[in-house]
């Protein structure tokens, strides 16, 4: 051969071929990892001192942010957003950071176990693989597939897909998906109203950004609330992107969130008169503008809704008055104003407000979230009621083997709920738990999976741009212990067991499945990258973090619809009586439903009221000095279902007769950083529903009993100052 | 001629303050902070801070390098946060008064970047700097944190620490006894000096940020050259809304907080 090959020739094809052999690997799911060194062994792949990136999605709540993980010797060092994802352009939430503490958490569940539920010690009788998958396949295929039910979390969607494959082909019932942000954001409620009032069920997308008047009704967007980051970067171009236009925001809700903190106008209001409110909002900016009342609003009495509402005449006027005189006003229901018995009815009323000022598909208005870009239909997560008929099956009997993968219920469902009991009578309950949380210490099996970030896969937008988007997950690091990839691991079952089973999961493995999932994507010239077959198709898509489409969708929403129902809505606020009071729970902002175990999440003061690693009760100080009660006093919360203890705090800014609670401590188990810290107030919740069969858990009634015991609650703010307080006082 | 000495830029030790302007500065706008914490944690990951728990972050030990702080106004029902957040840190003053009082220089100014450094190995823990910091943007570790027995596992007889993994190697741990607070991320705005250096051109604006900015979902922080009249940071702290804190006791702060409204 005397052809000369010039260096830089050379070096072409040489590049050449390293890509596309980083393209190929991949024969088995221990190949697909980059492998953790120690740091005085350096491999040869990395620079010393020279980072490697990887892009993934965040798994700490189902928004799907895209992220990206910095590593050094296959360690991840820090997440960071991902500037290309469009759910959160670049940016992340406090618990996105933390999300390393999870991986790198001291407390994981290392090995598979057999559990043997001895709750609430981990169990140290490790079985292998082979045996795990043996008894996952067992299961499978043993059992009657109507006795068998899954129950799985939010995130993430690949498993969902999974599962929901081979439940369709044994014809078990399909997999539940549950989480208690979905409870307290009362997803349910919502997307049933935008069923009702859009012609299509799903989350309705409230674009922030190009309003100027925003009206939330108790929708903690800044905080947890379906898509924060993405939510929260709408509010700042609400406020600051136009010219000489900076957004206006009114709140209602009965205590001041953190979210209600950055309204111009926070106004309380007792709970349950949420939607009253919108009616008579509605009524009034339909006479200020000159139009007759729609249907909708043609009932309410609004001297009526003043005097139960607790909100005067003067503040509706004026609110009515800033709609009315505004080019893009919105207003947006939130799990406060819909967890109530008349929650469907208060949500059909708030976009009811929205028809009412002609916003629907507009800028600055409401449309619905686009399906992300393998979805068929929005599936939405199971509703309390449905949790409920689950374990009513359960306690019957009906259940033989329980799969839970992703959703703690035995902490996130009110005790009231019964899971306990209803777990006792499950004959074998298999945990895929990454963190040893009290549902999986319940069980009988512990088979972990990967933490998020050793993990392949994908999650779906739900909300918070119209863009479709679907994010892409990859292992950053290689696992850290003894667990196996959920996924893997019923693609291994599911061959053992053979027949239907083998037929719905003829794959290889996790990441085989994952391409087919994606592989229809391949054909759409519309989206984020091209490329001409399913290898190269996948190395972009773990590149690039997923596949988004390039362009908004738009859709048009009639308005008509929503006006032409005629709306009632009945007041939920019920009369307390002496020593009553409105019980109002809401998700803890930095902790969220599963950060408890995270220690940097649990240092992070609340941003309203600076209490760190505590659980605590917000009290009207008023209140407070009416019942004697100091700060950091334990007092007794009892409801009709049981009852809570916590510490006071004496919290300016909440309706003198309602307390509120943070939701995110009182775990019993989940590791040593969560268990035996703080309460979780869905002790006190009984199981009411509203029409869309979500909880009612807003405005419960509760009485107060004072413990005379005293704990204090570690806060950020100095307490000199704050109501007369000293810090060195003497009794 | 007649030498005129403008006391504003007379420092605490009497030396003419070479720039008032400073190098690097930030500027916060308070319409935007959500109060979400974002900033804080990543501050945390990115500098390996540790966190002390309950009790010791009620005896007011945490060691947040950023803090969101949040002043009550008024009384319910008419009660609001006044101003808005306000997350705080080191100011990274042009005359600082934590300098001048450490007894073995370990809190000296960068010539070259205009900044407060903290001489982590040279600090002796004699805590006279958190003392005379008017932002109280310091804070001590009282503990050495990093290595409590509760934090790691026993395997095969010996304690290990997962949580050590996440460390980042551009940043020192910090012991016992040692001083520590905001750095501007100083790591990242050598590694932006010297990617820029091996091409051969100067730093761009926006070309890097703090964890902090980089975190910050709402965009309230901003960082960059206060110097450059035309960089991003100088055009928002110029914008007509800008404070900054403790002025009058002439700290020189970089940082410029843009008001509400």
């Amino acid at each position: 051969m005397s052809e000369k090959i010039t260096r830089r020739n050379f070096l072409k094809l040489t590049t050449a071929g390293a890509a596309t052999a980083a393209i190929m690997t991949g024969c088995g799911p221990a190949s697909r990892y980059v492998t953790r060194e120690p740091y005085v062994k350096m491999p040869e792949y990395t620079y010393n001192g020279l980072s490697t990136y990887y892009a993934t999605t965040c798994r700490e709540c189902a928004a799907g942010c895209g992220i990206i993980v910095r590593t050094m010797q296959g360690r991840a060092i820090k997440v960071e957003g991902n500037p290309q994802n469009p759910i959160n352009l670049g940016k992340t939430c406090a618990r996105g950071q933390a999300t390393l503490h999870g991986l790198y958490n001291p407390d994981r569940v290392e090995n598979p176990v057999r559990q043997g539920r001895s709750a609430p010690q981990l169990s140290t009788a490790q079985v292998s693989w082979d045996e795990a998958i043996q008894t996952v396949s067992d299961a499978l295929s043993k059992t009657n597939a109507s006795e068998v039910a899954f129950l799985m979390g939010t995130a993430p969607d690949h498993l969902f897909d999974l599962v929901s494959d081979l439940t369709d082909a044994i014809g078990a019932p399909a997999p539940l998906r549950f989480s208690a942000l979905s409870m307290f954001e009362a997803r349910a409620t919502l997307s049933k109203a935008a069923e009702d009032l859009l012609g299509q069920a799903g989350l309705p997308f409230f674009d922030i950004s190009n309003a100027d008047v925003v009206v939330s009704f108790g929708a903690n967007f800044l905080e947890t609330w379906l898509s924060p980051v993405a939510y929260t970067r709408g509010y700042a171009k609400m406020r600051r992107s136009r010219p000489r236009t900076r957004g206006y925001m009114v709140h209602f809700e009965t205590q001041m969130s953190q979210t209600a903190a950055k309204a111009d106008e926070w106004i309380p209001l007792l709970p349950g008169t949420e939607g009253l409110v919108a009616l008579a909002l509605g009524k009034l900016v339909a006479q200020l503008r000159g139009i007759s009342a729609p249907r909708a609003f043609a009932s309410v009495n609004v001297q009526q809704v003043v005097e139960t509402s607790g909100v005067s005449m003067e503040q509706l006027t004026r609110v009515a008055e800033l709609i009315a005189e505004s080019h893009a006003p919105i207003a947006i229901p939130g799990g406060q104003a819909l967890g109530q018995s008349n929650g469907l009815a208060a949500a059909e009323a708030i976009l009811a407000l929205n028809a009412l000022v002609d916003n629907f598909g507009q800028p600055g208005g409401v449309s619905l979230s686009p399906l992300a870009p393998n979805a068929g239909a929005y599936h939405r997560p199971a509703n309390a009621q449905e949790m409920s008929d689950l374990i009513a099956k359960m306690k019957s009997g009906k259940i033989k083997v329980l799969f839970i993968h992703g959703v703690n219920p035995l902490f996130e469902l009110p005790q009231s709920f019964g899971f306990a009991e209803a777990l006792h009578a499950t004959p074998t309950v298999i945990s895929f738990a990454t963190f040893p949380d009290e549902t999986a210490l319940t069980s009988d099996y512990i088979f972990p999976d990967h933490h998020g970030l050793e993990s392949w896969g994908y999650q779906r937008s739900q909300t918070g741009v119209m863009q479709s988007v679907l994010s892409g997950s990859q292992p950053v690091v290689a696992p850290n212990y003894n667990t196996r990839a959920t996924a893997d691991v019923f693609i291994e079952a599911a061959r053992l067991a053979g027949g239907k089973l083998a037929q719905a999961l003829p794959f290889a493995d996790e990441v085989e499945f994952i391409q087919s999932k994606i592989e229809n994507l391949i054909a759409r010239t519309d989206g984020s990258f091209i490329a001409p077959e399913i290898n190269a198709f996948s190395a972009y898509f773990q590149q690039h973090g997923g596949w988004w489409a390039s362009s908004a969708e738009s859709d048009s929403l009639s308005a008509a619809n929503a006006l032409g129902k005629s709306l009632n809505v009945s007041s939920a606020a019920a009369s307390i009586g002496e020593n009553e009071f409105f019980f109002l729970p809401f998700v803890s902002p930095t902790l969220g439903e599963a950060g408890a175990n995270k220690p940097w999440l649990q240092e992070l003061p609340d941003p309203t009221t600076t209490v760190m690693w505590n659980t605590w009760v917000a009290m009207n100080p008023e209140t407070a000095r009416e019942l004697g009660i100091e700060n950091d006093d334990v007092v007794r919360i009892v409801s009709e279902v049981g009852s809570v203890e916590a510490s006071v705090y004496k919290y300016p800014a909440i309706h003198p007769n309602a307390v509120a609670m943070p939701f995110g401590q009182g775990h019993t188990a989940y590791g040593r950083f969560a268990a035996g810290r703080g309460a979780n107030p869905t002790d006190v919740l009984a199981p009411s529903f509203n029409e869309a069969g979500d909880l009612a858990f807003a405005g419960m009634k509760v009485r107060i009993e004072k413990t005379g015991k005293q704990q204090p609650l570690s806060r950020l703010e100095s307490r000199i100052g704050v109501y007369g307080e000293g810090m060195y006082e003497e009794k | 001629m007649q030498m005129t000495v403008d006391l504003n830029r007379v420092g605490a030790k009497g030396a003419i303050a070479e720039a008032a302007e400073g190098k690097w500065g930030m500027s916060i706008d308070r319409d935007l902070c959500t109060g979400c914490q974002a900033c804080v944690a990543a501050c945390a990951m990115e500098n390996n801070i540790s966190f002390v728990g309950e009790e010791d972050a009620g005896y007011g030990r945490t060691q947040h390098w950023i803090r969101i702080e949040r002043f009550w106004e008024g009384a319910y029902p008419n009660v609001k946060i006044a101003g808005g957040y306000q997350p705080m840190m080191c100011q990274q003053c042009g005359h600082a008064p934590c300098e001048p009082v450490c007894p073995v220089f370990a809190t000296p100014h960068s010539d070259a970047e205009q900044l407060n450094l903290q001489v982590y190995n040279r600090c002796i823990g004699t805590r006279y700097c958190a003392n005379n910091c008017p932002y109280q943007a310091r804070s001590f570790n009282w503990r050495d944190y990093h290595t409590m027995p509760e934090r790691g596992n026993m395997v095969n007889g010996k304690l290990v620490f997962p949580l050590h993994n996440q460390f980042n190697p551009d940043v020192t741990v910090r012991r016992r006894g040692v001083m520590e607070k905001c750095t501007f991320c100083i790591q990242r705005i050598h590694k932006a000096q010297d990617k820029a250096k091996s091409e051969g051109r100067e730093v761009m604006d926006g070309e890097f940020a703090p964890a902090c900015a980089q975190a910050c979902p709402a965009d309230a922080i901003t960082f960059g050259r206060i110097d450059h009249k035309d960089s991003l940071v100088s055009q928002r702290s110029n914008e007509g809304r800008g404070v900054k804190h403790l002025e009058d006791l002439n700290t020189l702060p970089r940082v410029t907080y843009l008001k509400e409204g």
